[in-house]
């Protein structure tokens, strides 16, 4: 499903990513941890070109995002992203938020889109949202907000940068359990996160970052018992 | 969004609609064709200085006047249809060598200097000049003037009356009222005009007197004035010779200088004198139209283009930052009213388009407000949290879409403030078009002034209405705001 290859990615002198090569299978489940500052959230913006690599290729379902032919717009529709602080465009009401990008991109009329919406609000339990501001949700709403967002567009990949990371601690139940429903139902997903127990829970697959490599890959239950590396250990021993 | 869609269609309706009315309004005046028997030929006059010419603004705004009737009667000879065109006595000149008019009778003295410049009819009336002064110092001569400080109508004979005088002041002012005044106030000590005008200006004030000056001092006469070669000057001529000989000529004088129509005693020279405005309400509120559709067209275009100007500076192709940064500094480096004079005169020369008047003052306006406003939204732009361009590049938005309805709706809240702020300086500068003969609020003032001879009363009533104009335009932002800001 996406294959990554020797991916650099560097700011002027400083160096984010120094080369990661993984490949995730289509329903994988992936739970990206590691220190702050280890290049987690570049790797994951990596992959829908929010950030430009600066070196490597990224081949997804074959299309190779990194060729300068491709029409990368038409990939990100097929890639959904959630972020730490939502984005939600706060001139839009909730169902406007969810159908934007349904009407104007998808072309679909305003019924079938707002069928949909209120699908997708029953689905993160905020249907009596529909027609609110996002100023008047909740963290742990607006997150719901933004994951139904970008569910709408039907997207065959989903990416979470640290999505509970702004929220008030109670918000944050809500929130997993809306990500991990999702994950139940086969979606390939990639999430960066500092809720261990979530990722230890919910992922087929730990990848543990640290100085911008991919230091170790791992199933869950092998990697929070049996950490392979030095780094891990003593990352896990300080998070635990 | 359907409500979204049926707004922007109401919008775009409205737009198209007051668009259209603007094209019928820059369409009333044609373009000055070559002339031909049966055809339209264009008389450009500047309407300030009865009983030559000045503006029925009671009656039905018409320009009216001794000029006006002769035109009238030669075009009539001629079998031409006549359309009269009102400009500034300083833009006449310019007006005939762009073509924008065919002849100019505007009691245009034909001197040797204009001569180079345009051809001249036979002279069809001799003015005097007279001296006007304060009724207690009565100044009788151009000798008694020596040492004082003198006024005279900018780009009038007059001026060359005074060049040659030594040890004096001169102060040159574009309007006959301004002169006037400037009397009363003791900022001059005389001014220097001609006959007729000097006649009216002492009779509705009391506390003025006028002496004629000696005829052989600047004894050019009025003619009328052609582009260089135009076929129209010998026609003219023809018909001028044949009004000599029958009398008619010297009818229209008499008709046009025996009824002084707007000399009422002159009762009210102290205090402030309302009531005479009144026959002028409707002029005045014709004017206060043009000013809006003329503030509305230029801040349509000026948003649109500054926007438009905006992304550029923020685009990734280089040519077009740097484009708008260079268009930035040369519209935001030099004067607007030299931008509206050079598009409304030089457009005609470069271009062979006759630019209508309007259309030319929207356009300069539009450009330079294009120029401020670009550099206000992209700043409005930047304020917006990254976050939401990501999150659209992330559904796959395309770019344009993502600026147009996510990106510039939330700038626009933003610098709200700002946009009224240049509405407002645009509602007031759209005063400068009188410059380029635009009837506008200010220009119908100055109109009015020059009719009733009174100096401050039209000038009040405008900015009374430029007052309320603005009041209505920020309460209807405050209500725009209001509902921008019900998803905060």
């Amino acid at each position: 499903m996406i294959n990554v290859e020797a991916l650099t990615k560097t700011y002027g002198k400083l160096e984010v990513l120094k080369g990661i090569s993984t490949t995730v299978e289509q329903g994988e489940v992936v739970a990206i941890i590691g220190p702050s500052g280890s290049g987690k959230s570049t790797f994951l913006r990596c992959l829908n070109l929010l950030e430009v690599p600066t070196g490597g290729r990224i081949v997804i379902d074959g299309v190779e995002l990194t060729d300068p032919k491709t029409d990368i717009t038409r990939i990100r529709q097929r890639i959904g992203m959630v972020f730490q602080h939502f984005h939600l465009f706060p001139h839009m009401t909730v169902m406007d938020n969810l159908t934007f990008a349904l009407m104007r991109v998808k072309g679909l009329s305003k019924e079938e889109a707002r069928a949909k919406g209120y699908m997708l609000l029953e689905r993160v339990g905020l249907k009596d949202k529909a027609d609110v501001y996002p100023s008047k949700l909740s963290g742990g709403q607006k997150q719901r907000v933004a994951i139904a967002r970008s569910l709408a567009m039907d997207p065959e990949i989903m990416l979470f940068d640290e999505p509970t990371s702004a929220l008030d601690p109670e918000m944050v139940k809500e929130v997993l359990a809306v990500i991990r429903d999702l994950a139940s139902t086969g979606m390939t997903m990639l999430i960066v996160t500092h809720e261990m127990k979530f990722a230890r829970e919910a992922a087929d697959t730990i990848y543990f970052l640290d100085g911008g490599l991919l230091v170790e890959k791992a199933e869950p239950e092998r990697f929070f018992a049996r950490p392979q590396s030095e780094r891990a250990a003593r990352f896990l021993e300080q998070v635990l | 969004m359907r409500n979204q869609f049926a707004r922007r269609l109401i919008v775009s309706l409205v737009c198209a609609v007051l668009l259209a009315g603007c094209w019928l309004a820059f369409a009333e005046r044609t373009e000055a064709a070559e002339p031909g028997p049966g055809k339209t030929i264009v008389m450009g006059t500047s309407p300030d200085y009865p009983p030559y010419e000045s503006v029925d603004a009671a009656g039905g705004g018409e320009i009216v006047g001794l000029d006006i009737d002769i035109a009238k009667h030669i075009a009539d000879k001629l079998g031409y249809k006549l359309q009269i065109a009102g400009s500034d006595f300083d833009g006449l000149i310019a007006a005939l060598q762009s073509r924008r008019v065919d002849f100019v009778m505007s009691g245009m003295s034909a001197t040797e200097e204009r001569r180079k410049s345009v051809d001249f009819s036979d002279i069809y009336y001799n003015a005097r000049n007279t001296i006007v002064s304060l009724e207690k110092f009565s100044y009788a001569s151009l000798d008694e003037l020596k040492g004082k400080r003198i006024g005279v109508q900018l780009g009038s004979t007059q001026e060359s009356v005074v060049a040659d005088m030594k040890d004096t002041q001169i102060t040159k002012l574009s309007k006959i009222p301004d002169l006037m005044q400037s009397l009363k106030a003791d900022r001059i000590d005389a001014a220097i005009v001609e006959d007729a005008v000097a006649a009216g200006y002492v009779g509705t004030n009391a506390d003025l007197h006028f002496e004629m000056i000696p005829a052989e001092v600047g004894g050019e006469g009025y003619a009328i004035a052609f582009p260089k070669g135009s076929p129209l000057t010998a026609e003219f001529n023809g018909v001028l010779r044949d009004m000599k000989s029958d009398g008619t000529l010297q009818a229209i004088i008499d008709k046009w200088f025996g009824t002084e129509k707007d000399a009422e005693p002159s009762a009210a020279t102290s205090g402030l004198n309302f009531k005479r405005l009144e026959p002028y309400a409707g002029y005045l509120l014709r004017g206060t139209y043009v000013t809006l559709l003329f503030t509305f067209v230029s801040a349509l275009f000026g948003f649109v283009w500054g926007a438009i100007l905006s992304l550029f500076k923020i685009s990734n192709v280089a040519p077009l930052r740097w484009f708008s940064t260079v268009y930035t500094s040369v519209f935001r480096g030099t004067p607007l009213l030299l931008q509206l004079l050079l598009i409304y005169y030089a457009v005609p020369q470069l271009f062979g388009y006759t630019i209508p008047a309007l259309l030319a003052a929207g356009l300069a306006f539009g450009l330079n407000s294009a120029a401020y406003l670009s550099e206000t939204i992209r700043g409005g732009i930047l304020a917006v949290d990254k976050g939401q361009r990501e999150a659209a590049l992330a559904l796959g938005i395309p770019y344009r879409t993502m600026m147009a309805s996510i990106i510039l709706p939330q700038a626009i809240k933003n610098i709200l403030p700002a946009l009224v702020n240049e509405c407002v300086a645009l509602l007031k500068e759209s005063s400068l078009v009188s410059v380029i003969a635009v009837a506008d609020l200010l220009f119908r003032a100055s109109v009015i002034r020059a009719n009733t001879f009174l100096a401050f009363e039209p000038l009040i009533a405008a900015g009374a209405i430029y007052y309320v104009l603005v009041l209505i335009l920020t309460s209807l932002a405050r209500l725009l705001e209001r509902r921008m800001r019900r998803s905060d």
